[in-house]
């Protein structure tokens, strides 16, 4: 069984790395979580999880003339699979982002929950294909009009590939705000329910700076025990790993410009 | 004093001392200066949605706002931040006035703001909303009520031309990536 989960928000700063490691920490669980940063752009999973120094990474696996294998670029950290992205100009210049499709078809084989963190702007291919390959998103919001309408767009690039939303969760959210009633509001506009509302918190700042998710360390906080209900109302949808496979390698993805 | 009457919001007339493209930094210019006074914004926007807003300022922090257009005609408070939030860039200018004169503006509680909603929602920069909050007195962090937020996502004919303008966006771009053929049903 697998599904493929596009973490993504439409703009930066809205703590969207943070909140797919939370996710992928409080599903694995119960299930076998592999995350990959697929932020080609702007990675950055590499700094919440210590391996900026990571030997083989997934710009490795997206040039053409790659010799490294997917598995090269697997650390098993924090009981998760995790597939960062280097963060090198070149590297990413050089990179084919077509060739995630390879990538995510072959990690998609031997786990239950793969998650996508995907790029905050919608400018290019490379940062539009998360949303492509994947078959349901998670739209992390910040409780503030310019996330909101961001999120909304980016809601609508993915359903423009099929892709429907799985469920929004609201982060950074500060105690004096309505945020039930804007959660309530919003529902009528998402794809999917509330999944959680996450309140902002230095926890996840000080995670940040130490290298490691939130959930490994602060799993006390109250932001952790969010994330952790966040997880609970994701209906994890069953799907066959071969058909699933299939259908990345099957995605019809032109050769990039 | 002459007064400049904007909608209901009656304003005495003050001296500019800043006129730029940009509400992030006005924001910031108007906190590091501690004005007392308000900014004019106006949307760059060809469009005619964008019409102008006026924000207040009590020492640099954010106090009242009115804006011309909204869901149901002129709008003010967090509705009018609502309707100020427009993608796109504005233009504006700050105006200056001796301390006090604005007192009588910053006692009508249906035009006030939370100090940090401006920064927030019109420049979307939580760290200036959070300095902002940091330097406004007590009670006006109070500020309870509905949001701009709640404004905002009450207003169903916005939110729907967002979404088909996102909807259109995609399927451009879809086409010049090659990724037209990915497109759903």
């Amino acid at each position: 069984m697998v599904e493929a989960l596009a973490v993504a928000s439409g703009k930066g700063g809205v703590g969207k790395t943070t909140s797919t490691l939370a996710l992928g920490m409080a599903l694995a669980d119960e299930y076998d979580v592999t995350v990959v940063d697929a932020d080609t752009g702007m990675a950055n999973l590499c700094f919440h999880t210590g391996l900026a120094d990571a030997n083989t990474t997934l710009q490795d696996l997206l040039l053409d003339d790659a010799d490294a294998t997917v598995e090269d670029a697997v650390y098993e950290r924090f009981g998760l699979s995790l597939v960062p992205c280097g963060t090198s100009l070149s590297a990413f210049r050089e990179a084919d982002p077509t060739l995630l499709r390879e990538v995510v078809a072959e990690l998609a084989a031997d786990t239950d929950v793969l998650l996508l963190d995907s790029a905050a702007a919608l400018g290019s291919q490379s940062a539009v294909l998360p949303l492509v390959l994947a078959d349901r998103t998670v739209v992390v919001l910040q409780p503030t009009i310019p996330s909101l309408s961001d999120g909304l767009k980016v809601q609508e690039y993915a359903r423009s590939y099929g892709t429907e939303t799985a469920g929004v969760l609201f982060n950074r959210v500060r105690d004096d705000e309505a945020i039930d009633r804007v959660a309530e509001q919003a529902e009528r506009y998402f794809g999917g329910p509330t999944l959680a509302t996450i309140p902002e918190s230095d926890a996840a700042r000080a995670a940040r700076r130490a290298g490691e998710p939130l959930l490994a360390h602060a799993p006390d906080s109250d932001a952790a025990a969010a994330y952790r209900r966040a997880a609970g109302r994701l209906e994890i949808q069953d799907g066959d790993e071969g058909a699933v496979a299939d259908r990345f390698r099957s995605a019809v993805i032109p050769e990039s410009p | 004093m002459s007064e400049t009457a904007v909608g209901e919001l009656d304003l005495p007339r003050g001296t500019l001392v800043r006129s730029r493209v940009g509400v992030a930094g006005a924001l910031e210019a108007a906190l590091s200066r501690d004005l007392t006074g308000y900014a004019r914004i106006e949307p760059d926007s060809l469009l005619a949605d964008g019409d102008p807003g006026v924000l207040t300022f009590a020492d640099g922090v954010p106090v009242a706002a009115y804006c011309e257009r909204g869901a149901k005609g002129d709008s003010r408070g967090v509705d009018a931040l609502a309707a100020l939030a427009v993608p796109g860039p504005c233009t504006v200018e700050l105006y200056e006035l001796p301390a006090g004169s604005l007192d009588r503006v910053h006692e009508q509680p249906s035009f006030t703001v939370p100090p940090g909603a401006p920064a927030e929602e019109l420049a979307d920069d939580a760290t200036l909303a959070e300095r902002t909050r940091e330097r406004a007195p007590e009670e006006a962090t109070d500020r309870g009520g509905a949001s701009a937020l709640e404004s905002f996502l009450e207003d169903e004919e916005r939110i729907a031309a967002i979404q088909e303008e996102a909807r259109a966006e995609a399927e451009k771009r879809a086409a010049e990536w090659g990724l037209d053929g990915e497109l759903g049903e």
